[in-house]
């Protein structure tokens, strides 16, 4: 299979069952929402040793948010339930409380599997914190020094969210290359459900599974690492001289599915001698993002 | 089965007791049975069918045309379904309600929604005193759900009421929130005198005036934040429309009654703020 050029080659990316949470964050204007979203979503790019991915899903203006102010809508994910309820309480405790005018609201309110996140940090008000049920949906008003945080006392929890969608793009320069995978970024952002964790959605370091050194769990990819094509056993085609990933976590199956055809349409440009994707040969990870079926759903 | 069942009242001159109607029960029943269903007129016991034509059968959305203020006890205990009330009504409208929707297309008497515990009461008109209240010996007043008035209420409107949201887009009258013990009460008009006495927690959101109880303590001038989205709900649930000047009004925080616990607040709309009560559309 062939776009514009572009190999769209014969395999998978492979992905994992993780958990996810949606956190509307809203503050009085743009600017801090934005704070309070970076700071939450930093050092999110890997479970590997951040212990969650995180990112922004989009902006919401204020007829989107619950309470009319302009938001953030946050996507959270972990690989078990237990490590995503702790990392909500550490990092809407460190990062949005903390954060001028902001409040934290559930995104997924009608999921049954609940954190109480917020029921653990309403203690920060020191017993002087109330709540408030709204909607059939109950908050807590923490007392601040600026004033009260809002927050939602439970947050929905999706067990069908998926992590490590992926794909590469193969390039003859890392300037070509670049520019391909900042179009595969901005073509998915948006997408509802789906987030990209890392450095400006993109990934230089595509990693494998162990490693030489003992008790490593992952090392650099060096199949995929141009400078190194002489000395391991290469993936990459001639011509290539730079890869990048897009490494994608959503909600959903189909959400990243629609978001890599987003990603890899824009990615074929000229420069781009082919796309493939990481996989484990399809004995970890449950879910299988066949490129070329992926396509063929545009 | 038909979509709704109409009750149609003919002469009615002399105070019924509705307290056994509830739409919840009805989904099972044909007309003739919705006809035998019972009901005081006043210390005699007679039948729906006595006082209403009734149309349609086997639903649980229920609608009263030509209720008058004699017709008492509208939706009292009502468990789910709709009912949908063209005119007045008079006392114990949806008095002990734990669910469904109830709607008055008029004006309802004294102890509306006393003791209610779940489900929505809509009143498009005023609401007499004791809106939301407790029931005669009852410790608690509202404990859920959400009571809208699109005008005004009399006194103790909310008094000991426990949990759930009040809402009056007009003025109440005297002890508005009376031993309030927590939920929220929220005033778009005036309240009159003794508004939050006794209170143990709960919210008093005041738009209009208020004499503020010499037993609370000022506290600051903020924006709650619970409060703006409080009126976002309202606008997005039942189309109130608010200007951007009141949902971004401040508000005088004043903790209370009292000390013990002193967890009540009364949230005044800051007087140098636009008129915030004249520029609320109600909701439809």
């Amino acid at each position: 299979m062939e776009i514009r050029g572009v190999i769209i080659e014969d395999t998978f990316a492979e992905a994992f069952g993780m958990r996810g949470a949606r956190l509307i964050i809203t503050a009085k204007n743009e600017r801090w929402t934005r704070e309070a979203a970076l700071k939450l979503t930093g050092f999110a790019t890997s479970v590997i040793a951040c212990k969650c991915e995180a990112a922004i899903e989009r902006e919401l203006p204020g007829d989107e948010t619950p309470d009319g102010r302009p938001g953030v809508s946050v996507l959270f994910f972990t690989m078990d339930s237990d490590s995503l309820g702790k990392r909500l309480i550490e990092r809407i405790g460190q990062t949005v409380l903390t954060c001028p005018t902001t409040a934290c609201f559930d995104g997924l309110p009608d999921l049954p599997d609940r954190l109480p996140a917020g029921k653990a940090l309403r203690t920060f008000g020191d017993r002087f914190q109330g709540s408030k049920v709204i909607g059939g949906q109950r908050y807590w008003r923490v007392p601040v020094m600026e004033g009260e945080f809002l927050l939602s006392e439970t947050f929905g929890m999706q067990k069908k969210g998926i992590g490590g969608g992926n794909f590469l793009i193969l390039g003859e320069s890392a300037d070509a290359v670049l520019e391909a995978a900042e179009a595969a970024v901005a073509a998915i952002e948006g997408t509802p459900n789906v987030i990209l964790p890392f450095p400006g959605g993109i990934v230089r370091s595509g990693s494998k599974v162990g490693a030489s050194y003992t008790g490593m769990i992952a090392s650099t990819n060096d199949a995929y690492c141009p400078t190194l094509r002489p000395l391991t056993t290469t993936a990459l085609p001639e011509g290539v001289n730079s890869v990048l990933e897009i490494v994608l976590d959503g909600l959903d199956f189909d959400s990243i599915s629609t978001a890599m055809r987003a990603g890899i349409t824009a990615a074929c440009r000229p420069g781009v001698r082919a796309i493939s994707a990481g996989n484990y040969g399809g004995k970890l990870g449950p879910h299988h993002f066949h490129l070329r079926k992926v396509m063929d759903g545009a | 089965m038909s979509d709704w069942i109409t009750l149609t009242a003919r002469a009615v001159d002399a105070p019924i007791a509705l307290d056994d109607l509830d739409p919840a029960r009805l989904a099972e029943l044909s007309a003739a049975d919705i006809g035998a269903v019972p009901v005081f007129a006043g210390r005699q016991r007679a039948a729906l069918g006595d006082f209403f034509d009734v149309s349609g059968e086997r639903s649980t959305r229920v609608r009263i045309e030509g209720s008058t203020s004699l017709l008492d006890g509208v939706g009292a205990g009502m468990s789910g379904g709709e009912l949908d009330v063209t005119g007045d009504t008079g006392a114990m409208t949806g008095a002990g309600m734990s669910g469904g929707t109830l709607r008055v297309h008029g004006s309802v008497g004294d102890d509306a929604g006393v003791g209610l515990s779940g489900g929505v009461l809509r009143i498009d008109g005023n609401a007499g005193d004791r809106l939301g209240a407790a029931a005669p010996g009852a410790a608690k007043g509202m404990s859920g759900g959400d009571i809208i008035v699109g005008g005004a209420a009399g006194d103790e409107a909310g008094a000991r009421m426990r949990r759930g949201l009040l809402v009056i887009s007009g003025s109440v009258g005297r002890d508005a929130g009376r031993a309030m013990i927590a939920g929220s009460l929220i005033v778009l008009g005036s309240c009159g005198d003794g508004a939050g006495r006794a209170s143990k927690r709960g919210s008093i959101v005041v738009c209009g005036a208020v004499a503020v109880p010499p037993t609370y303590r000022y506290a600051c001038t903020y924006h709650p934040p619970h409060v703006r989205l409080t009126f976002r709900y309202l606008m997005r649930r039942y189309n109130f429309a608010f200007e951007n000047a009141v949902i971004d009004s401040v508000f005088k925080r004043y903790c209370g009654d009292g000390d013990d616990p002193g967890k009540g607040e009364l949230l005044v709309a800051a007087p140098d703020e636009p008129p915030v009560a004249q520029s609320i559309v109600k909701g439809t």
